[in-house]
């Protein structure tokens, strides 16, 4: 569903040039549960960002349901992050000028075309606040709720287009225990029920537990591990497990 | 609502100084445009009203070079055959030189412009009998109407002095009468006969070996839009007789063109005004883009194009530009409403002639509508060049 081939994403012009991103290659399929770990600055938001259109790579490809995205013009990868993709932020994730539903609206809203049109939108995002938990939050605006409060929203927001693929970069990195604890779980329940593919960068692999897929992400290089339980615990040290995928 | 009129306007209202500010600064562009209006186009036109109530009226007939010598009742029956003239009075005019003997000392005053009026006709065609402060109009052949400033000079002669006026006659002979004062004229801002002395127009006849003779006739119309067509009809109806006769406009239209012109350049500066707003507005607006910069780049994630970020500041600018058109409307209305209601005065002394342009009213909203739309297009274009990663920015 979605390829990666050889992914190269360089900042900076010259001398100041940085590659953050050095050929990345990989798959991920339909209703998998795909982890990025790495230490800080390897690499893995800038990752995420190629994978969600968010900007595009120096070199490489991004091919998604079959699309070449490389080749889409702006408004072309606008509309196509409407539609298949999902995003949940670190934090401040929402439009804090709006209520908890218009931001999980939002998405729906901008398929639309940006004209209110009928009851439908506001069902389904009231549908979606119900099943994040977050009713009672509805009409509060954004910046009035809590932090796990609004990951959850957030997540919601991510769900309404009823995307190919939600992106999360570290959506437990602001929150306390408990509700990182509730945020995974959200998470892990909706791939679940709805074999909905999830791709999430994140600093706290413990509480994520079981995962489909685990890419890491080291000094701009992608490496997979088979995320066997027995050896979980131990990859944290075991960089001697890493296998580049491609070279 | 769609999300797009919906963001314009909570990222404006959400932030009550922005708000508050981009519609000030529209209000304050209108306001000034129309205290200037006020202000300056009421002196303009308290200027034409006074020139046409003392003076002119609403048209003024003379001789091409001389008197005329048309009966007043002959000129008078043919103008209010019509009925949209209201009245007409003849005027005749001299430069007098005027003394009086007050405790036991003589004071005189040469070359004061005199005025001879029909009281009876006067009284219906202008309003300078409504300027006699003590005292009657020149009902009596031998009375004497002094303006306030030549009373003064007169070492403040007052209501039934006598005075001798002297005038030299068309032979060149020196005329003197004894009149007495009947009435002092004081108008206010000075634009009436405060400097003049009135007095009947058969003595001034008299004086002046004119018998039957006029200077001039002021006609007051009735409905003063159809002053061009009696002209017209007039100058028509006597092609032998060497008339000139003019509207208003027309004959105080030297006195009156520095003026106006003085008034456009008021308006210039008034226009200049709302520029400025409009450069506060980009200002407000840029420090809402700049502060907004995370949220736009979630909106572009979420799949907003760059022409949906486009429309959202022009729509904010469009709520800015009609907010701030609508309240400065109302102010510049309430201020209007309050001269005209207080009958405002120019340096306190000349009433101002408040009056509602609506056009101009309209125009000046709608300008200052447009403008704040412009100012807006370049914050919207800066918003436009924010990129979708700010959404995943950490930091
Ligand atoms: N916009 C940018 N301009 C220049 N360099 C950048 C930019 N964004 C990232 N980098 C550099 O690219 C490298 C990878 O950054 P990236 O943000 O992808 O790391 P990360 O793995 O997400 O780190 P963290 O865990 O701290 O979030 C870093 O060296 C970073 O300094
Ligand atoms: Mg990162």
């Amino acid at each position: 569903m979605l390829r990666a081939r050889g992914v190269t994403k360089s900042y900076g012009q010259d001398e100041t040039r940085v590659t953050a991103l050095r050929g990345a290659s990989f798959d991920i399929r339909r209703g998998e549960f795909v982890l990025i770990v790495g230490a800080s600055g390897s690499g893995k938001t800038t990752l995420l960002n190629m994978i969600g259109l968010l900007s595009s790579p120096t070199s490489g490809r991004v091919i998604i349901e079959g699309v070449d995205t490389t080749r889409l013009g702006s408004s072309g990868l606008a509309a196509f992050r409407n539609r298949r993709l999902g995003f949940v932020a670190q934090f401040a994730n929402l439009l804090v000028d709006l209520t908890i539903l218009e931001n999980v609206m939002l998405p729906r809203q901008i398929a639309g075309g940006g004209w209110a049109r009928g009851d439908r939108p506001r069902r389904d995002a009231l549908e979606l606040l119900r099943s994040v938990g977050l009713e009672a939050q509805a009409a509060q605006r954004a910046n009035k709720v809590s932090g796990g409060q609004a990951q959850r929203a957030a997540i919601a927001r991510g769900l309404i287009n009823r995307p190919s693929i939600v992106l999360a970069d570290e959506p437990t990195g602001n929150l306390d225990s408990v509700s990182s604890e509730s945020v995974v779980r959200l998470m892990k329940d909706t791939a679940r029920r709805l074999n909905q593919t999830f791709v999430v960068v994140t600093h706290d692999r413990e509480y994520f537990g079981e995962v489909d897929r685990v890419i890491t992400v080291s000094d701009g290089r992608v490496y997979e591990e088979e995320d066997d339980p027995r050896v979980a615990a131990a990859t944290a040290t075991a960089a001697t497990r890493k296998r580049e995928v491609l070279p | 609502m769609g999300y797009r009129p919906r963001l314009a306007k909570r990222m404006l209202f959400n932030r009550r100084g922005s708000l508050i500010g981009a519609v000030l600064a529209v209000t304050i562009g209108i306001l000034v445009i129309h205290v200037n209006f006020v202000i300056f186009q009421g002196l303009y036109d308290a200027i034409v009203r006074d020139i046409g109530d003392y003076r002119t009226g609403d048209i003024i007939v003379t001789d091409e070079d001389s008197f005329i010598t048309r009966s007043d009742l002959a000129v008078a029956s043919w103008f209010e055959r019509n009925p949209s003239v209201e009245a007409v009075a003849p005027r005749l005019s001299a430069s007098a030189e005027i003394n009086i003997t007050k405790g036991g000392r003589l004071i005189e005053e040469t070359r004061v412009p005199i005025v001879g009026v029909d009281p009876y006709r006067d009284i219906r065609a202008s309003t300078v009998h409504e300027t006699i402060s003590e005292g009657s109009y020149v009902f009596a052949r031998n009375s004497v109407v002094l303006g306030t400033n030549v009373a003064r000079d007169l070492g403040g002669a007052a209501v039934g002095d006598s005075v001798k006026v002297m005038i030299v006659d068309r032979w060149g002979e020196e005329q003197v009468r004894r009149l007495v004062v009947s009435g002092i004229a004081s108008s206010p801002g000075g634009q009436g006969f405060d400097y003049t002395v009135v007095m009947h127009i058969d003595t001034l006849r008299d004086m002046m070996a004119r018998e039957g003779e006029t200077g001039s006739f002021m006609v007051r119309m009735a409905d003063e839009g159809q002053a061009a067509a009696v002209r017209d009809l007039f100058l028509r109806s006597f092609p032998n007789d060497d008339f000139v006769a003019e509207t208003i406009e027309e004959a105080s239209e030297e006195q009156l063109q520095g003026f106006r012109s003085g008034i456009a350049m008021i308006n210039m500066i008034g226009y200049f005004g709302m520029m400025s707003s409009a450069f506060a507005i980009v200002t407000i607006q840029m420090m809402i883009v700049n502060g907004k910069t995370r949220e736009i780049g979630i909106l572009r994630a979420l799949g907003a194009r760059r022409r949906d970020v486009l429309v959202i500041f022009i729509m904010q600018g469009m709520l800015i530009g009609a907010i701030g058109a609508g309240v400065g409307t109302a102010a510049g209305l309430s201020y209007t409403f309050y001269a005209k209601e207080t009958k405002m005065s120019f340096n306190n002394s000349l009433p101002l002639e408040v009056s509602y342009d609506w056009a101009k009213i309209l125009q000046t909203a709608l300008t200052s509508f447009a403008l704040a739309v412009v100012a807006s297009l370049y914050p919207s274009y800066r918003a436009t060049k924010l990129v979708p990663v700010e959404a995943m920015r950490a930091v």
